[in-house]
């Protein structure tokens, strides 16, 4: 275990780790430049485009935190820059744990067990990154094509109306479905998510009354923290 | 709320700006992920060959196999599936940041919101490209810190506040909804009712995501048609 965690926190692995979080880190400014380019000429004022980045970067808190949850405790397996490159960073916490725990059964052992050797560490980071790549491979070679399909099926209905309801749609059925996966778990999960649905639902409502921009900014934030705050109450 | 709808949907004439955006969203976001690509490959093999601790392909294809076998179908569906939410730019991005049902999506659907865009709408687009890179640079910002600190952290939060992270992602998930069931709650109603009868009462093979974003989709489409005034 010991000679395990010096390599995982090698500097190399280091080196590597920082390499893909100064990529992750470029494209979002790359993106954020363009987009606020793009946003322009779409007829969008200077405050809505820092209106949308202030609420993109706070909506991020309340996950952020969740998220460091799950990689600290999958610090002690994996080691610091592992854990940072694969959990914090492009994959996401729950499912890359699941496949730290596959690629160490693969070869026969548990995750942070004392025969944990290097080879598992090993098979860990070979299962964890070649998963990763086969997901961003499909991204990388069919967002194009699925940007060209979308034009012919907007050009086809003659306006972008039907592409609203679809993914309106789209988005509502992810979160129920992600919402009440969530739910089934216990009642105060339950309750949490309905303590900040509503909340939602109020701040939505006041803020589109008297038109508070700042109030839909923090919007998420706000209901997150209710949700845990009524959660904690009633624990 | 008319006059937004039109402004949206409106083909401007600035689209050739936008064919730009897209040629250079295209091209940064193909070089960023197969930049990275390289270099997850890189990382075991310099593991296996360079510090000597191959263990042996066996292993390796069998844990592939099995990770596979459980993400593969999320690993081609996410991408289509999430494509008429986060666009061309927010696919690129998302899929690099990672987490992205508990915060890209999220963040998007807040951002767009925040501006009154509807998603799926070029303005939509640009308000989710935004709210995501946001959303990313922040998340860098936490857990870098994070990191180097956090077992420390942890061990100093006291018991009751580390218990509440377990709901963090209820909270995330329940404002979100609240969010769409406020502005749409025809749509609210089906996809909330369509996902629980989904997680409580359809056979295990049928309980995804997948089935439920179809089931939604179609409803909400004939819905729609049939009750345009609450569309």
């Amino acid at each position: 275990m010991q000679q395990v965690m010096e390599i995982a926190n090698s500097n190399v692995i280091w080196l590597f780790a920082s390499l893909v979080i100064t990529m992750v880190f470029i494209q979002g400014v790359i993106f954020i430049k363009l987009a606020t380019n793009a946003g322009k000429s779409l007829g969008m004022t200077n405050s809505e485009v820092s209106s949308a980045l202030k609420t993109g970067a706070i909506s991020s808190i309340g996950p952020s935190l969740g998220i460091m949850v799950v990689a600290i405790s999958l610090i002690t397996f994996l080691g610091d820059p592992l854990t940072l490159m694969r959990i914090g960073i492009i994959g996401s916490a729950p499912i890359e744990a699941l496949g730290a725990s596959l690629g160490a059964n693969a070869y026969g052992v548990d995750l942070g067990a004392e025969n944990f050797s290097p080879q598992a560490l090993t098979t860990v980071v070979w299962v964890l990154c070649l998963g990763g790549a086969g997901g961003l491979f499909v991204v990388a070679t069919f967002t194009k094509s699925m940007g060209k399909m979308e034009k012919k099926i907007i050009a086809k209905k003659g306006d972008g109306k039907i592409m609203i309801v679809v993914t309106t749609a789209a988005m509502i059925g992810a979160f129920s479905f992600l919402a009440s996966g969530e739910m089934i778990k216990g009642s105060i999960h339950t309750m949490v998510g309905f303590a900040s649905g509503i909340t939602m639902m109020g701040i939505v409502l006041i803020s589109n009354k008297f038109q508070i921009r700042w109030l839909k900014e923090w919007s998420l934030g706000l209901a997150i923290v209710s949700g845990l705050f009524f959660g904690y109450i009633i624990i | 709320m008319e006059g937004v709808k039109k402004e949206d949907t409106t083909i401007l004439p600035s689209s050739e700006n936008m064919e730009f955006y897209y040629k250079r969203a295209h091209f940064w976001g193909r070089t960023s992920i197969w930049i990275v690509i390289i270099l997850s490959l890189l990382l075991p093999l310099y593991l296996s060959f360079i510090l000597g601790y191959h263990p042996g392909w066996k292993p390796i294809i069998a844990g592939y196999l099995a990770y596979a076998a459980l993400m593969g179908l999320a690993w081609t569906m996410e991408p289509v599936m999430y494509y008429p939410t986060l666009g061309t730019s927010g696919t690129y991005l998302a899929f690099l940041t990672g987490n992205i049902s508990n915060m890209c999506l999220p963040s998007a659907a807040a951002a767009q919101n925040s501006v009154g865009a509807e998603p799926g709408t070029k303005k939509g687009e640009i308000a989710a490209t935004l709210g995501i890179g946001a959303a990313s640079l922040v998340n860098i910002a936490i857990l870098l810190p994070i990191i180097f600190l956090g077992s420390y952290l942890l061990s100093i939060l006291p018991e009751t506040i580390y218990k509440m992270f377990e709901f963090i992602l209820p909270a995330i998930f329940g404002g979100i909804v609240g969010q769409f069931a406020i502005k749409k709650p025809l749509f609210g109603v089906v996809g909330i009712v369509t996902a629980l009868s989904i997680h409580l009462l359809a056979p295990a093979a049928l309980q995804n995501i997948f089935v439920s974003l179809l089931v939604t989709i179609t409803l909400c489409v004939y819905l729609n048609s049939k009750l345009p005034q609450n569309g």
